[in-house]
């Protein structure tokens, strides 16, 4: 297949909202495991099946992630781990993971995440609807980070502001870079602070981590920082209201999230599958592949569908089917080989909590009965709203 | 050759092995649990983690400062931990035993 034009011309992955993103997906697979679609206006490549994506994620060589996230994020986020490769990235990753290993996520839960989602719990006593994304689940992960990296919570609405805008280069460039002056401003008004007196955060831990010989200077701690909010918080807030969408609409699976950690944890991983949030990230092929029955060629942008490979029917079946007991071993959510999701305990850890937590304040809580959810985005995906009722029944 | 994991319960799977895989893509094979393996054996997840039983860790060649850096940040990390995505199997290995840790089930 060397066909220039996209099946589906008057779809744009990048633009649209695709409310109907896997159904589309569905028709897009029976083309093959491979297909052209459009993105950002022009054709690109779509990788659907499991067993394509599994090797693409894997093949350094044909899709080294690096080059395509030097055009589309390194002018707004500078030298993050994504854009780096072979030696420099392991070094670099090696230096930052020790902060997202799981002995020392499991510290951050008790210490850290339980308190913030009782603190957002707390904004919504007394209230009879709330709508769930911008009271509980987008501040959520945000205020993790700010947190975790010791930000003053009188500064988190304006870090904030900065932060969402980091990763809006392909579709704002002037506001990406104009949001990249004032968080590295501030930012590095931080990096000084703890240089000068370390505390017990982050900030304070980069300043001193070395790995073999090598430590951060402020830039490599800066690009690390502006990588942290997008790849950290976006993701997880997208498919927290995503999780909560389906739990929240089965009693089985409400009662299910008040059950025990592994019940948390099976829900949680069901999720990530169902509504992947990173739905499809756009690469650059590095080389010439024929991958399935696509000749892609070096330059060619393609868009790695990560949330068509967990819902593909020959690794999942009847995929479309919210499933927690399923068998979830071959997600991809977080992709696949050096470049894996650093975040992934700290994303699963927070989820699960946020589960606890507003079952344990709100047993009650339901979805509002008249409004319907909406799940948006062929990139980032979660639901638009979701408008819900803490104390139940009004 | 065959490789004998233990899981967190403490019951003993013998699993034949391919020379040439990794323990890590052994056990995910046969789907045993308490090994993920979440990142394809890249050194990047830290969610195949396992205890090597004694006489067969001098057996490995030492972890790489990448592995033991990793190590460091597993749950209920011991002496005889690895990451068993970089245990190469050989025939040399036959009969190695694995018990894999109750964090990852």
């Amino acid at each position: 297949m060397d066909a220039i034009t996209p099946l589906m011309p008057e779809v744009d992955f990048a633009y649209d909202e695709v409310p109907n993103l896997h159904e589309l997906i569905e028709q897009l697979r029976q083309h093959g495991p491979v297909v052209r679609v459009k993105y950002l206006g022009a054709p690109v490549w779509a990788i659907l099946d499991h067993k394509e994506l599994n090797q693409a994620f894997n093949d350094l060589e044909n899709f080294d992630p690096s080059d395509g996230y030097r055009i589309i994020a390194a002018p707004s986020m500078g030298r993050t781990l994504q854009t780096m490769a072979g030696d420099e990235h392991r070094v670099n990753r090696a230096s930052v993971s020790a902060l997202f290993m799981p002995l020392k996520v499991r510290s951050y839960v008790e210490a850290m995440i339980e308190p913030i989602a009782h603190e957002l719990m707390d904004r919504i006593v007394g209230q009879r609807e709330v709508e769930f994304v911008q009271a509980f689940t987008r501040p959520y992960p945000f205020t993790v980070i700010t947190r975790l990296l010791g930000i003053p919570v009188s500064d988190e609405a304006m870090l904030l502001q900065w932060a969402v805008k980091l990763i809006d280069f392909p579709w704002d460039p002037e506001g990406a870079l104009k949001a990249k002056t004032g968080f590295d401003a501030y930012m590095q008004g931080i990096i000084d602070a703890r240089r000068a007196r370390p505390m017990d955060d982050f900030v304070s831990l980069l300043v001193k981590t070395e790995f073999e010989g090598q430590t951060l200077d402020d830039e490599r701690i800066l690009s690390f920082f502006r990588l942290l909010f997008p790849a950290g918080s976006d993701t997880t807030y997208k498919n927290a209201g995503s999780l909560f969408a389906c739990v929240l609409a089965d009693p089985e699976f409400r009662a299910q999230a008040m059950r025990g950690n592994k019940d948390r944890e099976a829900l949680v991983a069901e999720g990530l599958r169902w509504q992947t949030p990173t739905a499809m990230l756009p690469r650059m092929a590095t080389g010439n592949i024929k991958l399935g029955d696509a000749h892609i060629k070096k330059g060619d942008w393609v868009l790695f569908g990560i949330t068509a490979a967990n819902n593909d029917p020959r690794v999942f079946s009847n995929p479309r089917k919210f499933d927690p007991s399923r068998d979830n071993r071959e997600l991809i959510s977080f992709g696949r080989g050096v470049h894996f999701c650093l975040g992934v305990h700290l994303a699963r850890r927070e989820l699960e909590t946020a589960l606890k937590i507003v079952f344990e304040r709100y047993p009650d809580i339901r979805l509002k009965p008249e409004s319907k959810v909406e799940f948006v985005g062929g990139v980032l995906r979660g639901p638009r709203e979701l408008w819900v009722q803490p104390y139940g029944k009004a | 050759m065959r490789v004998i994991f233990i899981d967190d319960q403490g019951i003993e799977h013998s699993v034949i092995a391919e020379a040439g895989d990794s323990a890590m893509r052994c056990a995910a094979d046969h789907l045993l649990p308490g090994i993920v393996g979440a990142c394809g054996g890249a050194m990047a997840c830290a969610t195949c983690h396992g205890y090597v039983a004694d006489g067969w860790l001098a057996m490995l060649p030492a972890p790489s400062a990448q592995e033991r850096e990793m190590l460091s940040g597993c749950i209920d990390q011991r002496p005889n931990s690895r990451l068993t995505c970089q245990i190469r199997l050989t025939e040399a290995l036959d009969g190695l035993t694995i018990t894999l840790p109750q964090s990852q089930t």
